[in-house]
């Protein structure tokens, strides 16, 4: 279909100031944090549900695809409109449309960002916890998308685990609705089917969410190690003994220098790794839970440890891990985060392995990372512009999935496949695994009309 | 400003966006607009494209880099601080170069050389604003010699809606006992609108009379209410004199015992940081010091404060080119301050205040906002 038509078609639907389609905005669509581009036909930003049903009845019935986006903060290449279509940008659609304290659940439209959220909920005392990085600006629609992770994760699972339902478009405009707001929903569990399938299968337009109330009490610690081995063996004896903290992140030595260059949040510089432990719930029992904490890092070989006696330690603490990567970005013009998840036990050994591949292809690699749950995030510097670099980066990144998907782990913690990740989803997947969750993509959508050419590997059938 | 240039200048520092988004929370112009033009990202993500030859001057990229207030909240939260309002200003170079702006950039530009001021006034009726003053001396404000300059600024000059400014500093330095001249029909603009404008080599006319006449005076400070004068004065201009905003030199006199406070202000306020004065010229302490030391005055911060202070809206010449685009700004700050549950706003910028109390005298929000040069004058009493 030509674009004039389309843009025609489109107007009529949601009026003229909300579709973009100079090729300024088709410029500008075309990326996300990814080092992808591609490039729409238009972009279309829809205000309710129904006129989201009826851009992706047009679309449907156009045989034209439809992406949706809604900050462009994800890492995989997952909004990149690689074969065109329509990109529906939901900024539009930022209402937080129900908080029910009573029955701790919220309901939101899928353009709102995570820390709206989370601020709105603060004045009661409860929180939503999944925390991704990105929560100032991340939408709920990508968190469902991309079923995002973050620090809190580790103690409270990932997105995943607090999305009870949605209202969801299907590929021919068709609105439904998936799980409720009760716990166990009767028939196929379709909102685990759509969390995390990044777009392909369909486009949520209202997402229901499990709220919480905020923890009693939260301790945070600092313990600082002379080996990375030691600090990895640290996690693992941790989690084994039966404790799991609210947060377990690492950081390396590389890490540690850029941070306390750039804001001294006391780190050593001659340390090889730190960890940021930190326990919340009831204040009973809490004080005994770190003195055993302690203990467990002493017997790894921790060169100190240290707790955080007031909000203001703990909050530098946080500056340090929450402004590591931008303490690394300043180090070269671009990085590219790689997300892969090992099992704790096997994160010294991988560690090291990445490192060498570092060294192999003469890329600095820092790492901070979620490591109680093994989610490693080697970050690797170098200029975008140079293109025998940015090829090196590629091969590294994915040699660096390798590594995750031979320790017994997998190619992605919380940031999705994308358009990034797919031949190494064969690193992970049989061809038969792929062929199921492909007759899952049929059956949702199939006419392709859904965020094409992502995740999924080609395979022979 | 030519293509070559903008690479040189501004390759290295563009390519430094990581297109993360995180900026998009925070950008004014985004959270009114919601579409990827208006993000820092977008305008990085163009200047780039322009220097790289992917894309040309197109009339969207004219509208996106002429919307950007130059609050810099977009660098202050970036991880690697990229300098977005740098690219976007020699943006709006280029695009001068090629006469491709806004219709009204002209009238300024045409004000400024004809009148050495933003107005449609002649430049003698800069010291209008003391028609409404009592017992003003025989000098008018205007001596030959004086330590300190009290530069005025354009819009605190011809605005009556912030000419209570000056009328109220002049009272505080006199109280104060400070030997201090103003340049009157002498002083021409700071220069500021130009390098907004993108057309800063058009400055160096004022700039010279200005050093030149503050040198004429051998004043020792040189003292601005406006934010962006004083700005633009510690960026571009060459000059012996200390430079001082007016809470830095408020906050001196504080100190000296030369302000003394008899009546004080029983009212709860809280304090805007303007983008010139905070962010940019990174004086956040001395206004709160002042509002600190006035007996019977509770300051409450707003949640976005200091840093991370939410622009009015008013910046970088927005309130000219898209009136309506600023006042849904100030709309959202009126909210975060009416938020606080403070009696007063008070802030050190007219700029601020013509956008914060404009809206709300359009939309009959009840809503008092001071400069902190009359909450100063009223807490010193007789």
């Amino acid at each position: 279909m030509d674009r004039e038509k389309m843009v025609e078609e489109l107007v009529k639907l949601v009026g003229k100031e909300n579709v973009l389609s100079s090729e300024t905005d088709l410029y500008l669509y075309g990326y996300d944090a990814s080092l992808f581009r591609g490039k729409p036909d238009c972009i279309v930003l829809p205000g309710s549900t129904e006129e989201v049903s009826k851009i992706v009845k047009f679309a449907h019935e156009a045989g034209v695809h439809v992406v949706g986006r809604g900050s462009g903060t994800n890492l995989s290449g997952g909004t990149i409109p690689t074969q065109g279509g329509i990109v529906v940008h939901f900024s539009r659609m930022n209402r937080i449309l129900e908080i029910d304290i009573e029955n701790q659940r919220a309901v939101v439209e899928p353009g709102v960002f995570t820390l709206a959220l989370k601020n709105a909920l603060a004045r009661y005392g409860y929180v939503y916890q999944p925390d991704p990085a990105s929560e100032k600006v991340s939408t709920f629609g990508g968190n469902f998308g991309e079923n995002s992770g973050g620090p809190h994760c580790l103690k409270y699972g990932v997105t995943t685990n607090h999305i009870l339902g949605a209202e969801v478009v299907l590929y021919n405009g068709d609105v439904v609705h998936v799980g409720g707001k009760t716990l166990d929903n009767p028939g196929y569990d379709l909102t685990g089917v759509l969390v995390g399938s990044e777009g392909t299968l369909g486009i949520a337009t209202k997402l229901i969410l499990r709220i919480m109330p905020k923890p009693e009490a939260v301790k945070t610690m600092l313990a600082i190690y002379n080996t990375l081995e030691d600090a990895g063996k640290t996690v693992s004896a941790i989690i084994g003994d039966g404790i799991v903290p609210a947060t377990l992140e690492m950081l390396d030595r590389l890490t540690i220098k850029a941070v306390e260059e750039s804001i001294h949040a006391g780190f050593p510089l001659d340390a090889e790794a730190v960890l940021i432990i930190e326990l919340d719930g009831l204040k009973d029992g809490m004080e005994r839970l770190a003195e055993r904490i302690m203990e467990i890092c002493k017997k790894n070989n921790v060169r100190e440890v240290k707790a955080a006696k007031t909000e203001a330690e703990r909050m530098q603490l946080w500056a340090g891990r929450k402004g590591a990567f931008g303490a690394i970005a300043r180090l070269r013009p671009n990085y590219l985060v790689c997300d892969g998840t090992v099992p704790r036990t096997k994160l010294p050994e991988v560690l090291t392995k990445v490192m060498e591949v570092g060294r192999k292809y003469d890329l600095s690699i820092a790492n901070v990372f979620h490591a109680g749950d093994g989610n490693l995030h080697p970050l690797i510097l170098f200029d975008e512009r140079n293109e025998e670099e940015l090829r090196k980066v590629h091969l590294a990144g994915s040699e660096i999935m390798k590594l995750c998907a031979e320790a017994g782990g997998t190619i992605s913690g919380e940031h999705g496949i994308g358009t990034e990740k797919k031949k190494e989803m064969l690193f992970v997947f049989t061809p038969q695994d792929i062929g199921a969750m492909k007759k899952v993509k049929m059956a949702f959508d199939p006419e392709d009309i859904y965020n094409p050419g992502k995740v999924l590997p080609e395979i022979q059938e | 400003m030519k293509q070559e240039e903008l690479k040189t200048l501004l390759y290295d520092e563009i390519a430094k966006c990581n297109r993360c988004g995180f900026c998009l929370a925070h950008c004014p112009i985004y959270t009114i607009m919601g579409r990827e033009w208006a993000t820092p990202r977008g305008k990085n993500a163009l200047v780039r494209a322009i220097i790289e030859g992917k894309i040309g001057w197109t009339p969207e990229i004219e509208d996106t880099l002429f919307r950007c207030t130059g609050c810099r909240l977009c660098t202050q939260t970036c991880f690697p601080a990229v300098e977005t309002n740098q690219g976007v200003l020699a943006g709006r170079a280029c695009l001068a170069d090629m006469h491709q702006y806004p219709k009204i950039v002209d009238r300024v530009v045409e004000a400024l050389e004809n009148n050495f001021n933003i107005s449609d006034e002649p430049n003698e009726d800069r010291t209008l604003w003391m028609d409404f003053l009592k017992n003003v001396p025989e000098h008018m404000y205007q001596k030959e010699k004086a330590e300190v300059v009290y530069f005025v600024g354009c819009v605190a000059a011809f605005f009556p809606l912030v000419q209570k400014i000056p009328q109220a500093f002049v009272q505080v330095l006199d109280k104060s006992k400070v030997d201090f001249t103003i340049l009157g029909g002498e002083e021409w603009c700071c220069g500021f609108p130009l390098i907004q404008m993108g057309m800063e080599e058009k400055m160096q006319k004022l700039v010279e009379h200005n050093q030149e006449k503050v040198k004429q005076v051998s004043a020792k400070t040189v003292v601005f209410a406006c934010p962006s004068c004083f700005h633009t004065w510690k960026e571009k201009y060459n000059t012996n004199a200390e430079l001082l905003h007016s809470t830095q030199y408020m906050e001196r006199l504080i100190n000296e015992k030369k302000i003394v406070f008899n009546n004080g202000f029983n009212k709860t306020v809280t304090y805007h940081d303007p983008c010139d004065l905070g962010r940019n010229s990174k004086v956040f302490d001395p206004p709160r010091n002042i509002l600190n030391a006035i007996p019977g005055l509770k300051l409450v911060e707003m949640a976005n404060n200091r840093q991370l202070c939410n622009c009015c809206g008013g910046g970088g010449d927005l309130e000219m080119i898209d009136p309506e685009l600023s006042a849904a700004i100030a709309e959202r700050k009126i909210q975060e301050i009416q938020d606080t549950g403070a009696e007063v706003v008070v802030t050190s910028c007219q700029q601020c205040i013509r956008t914060i109390s404009g809206y709300a005298r359009k939309k009959e929000i009840d809503l008092k906002v001071m400069d902190i040069t009359e909450v100063v004058l009223e807490a010193m009493g007789s």
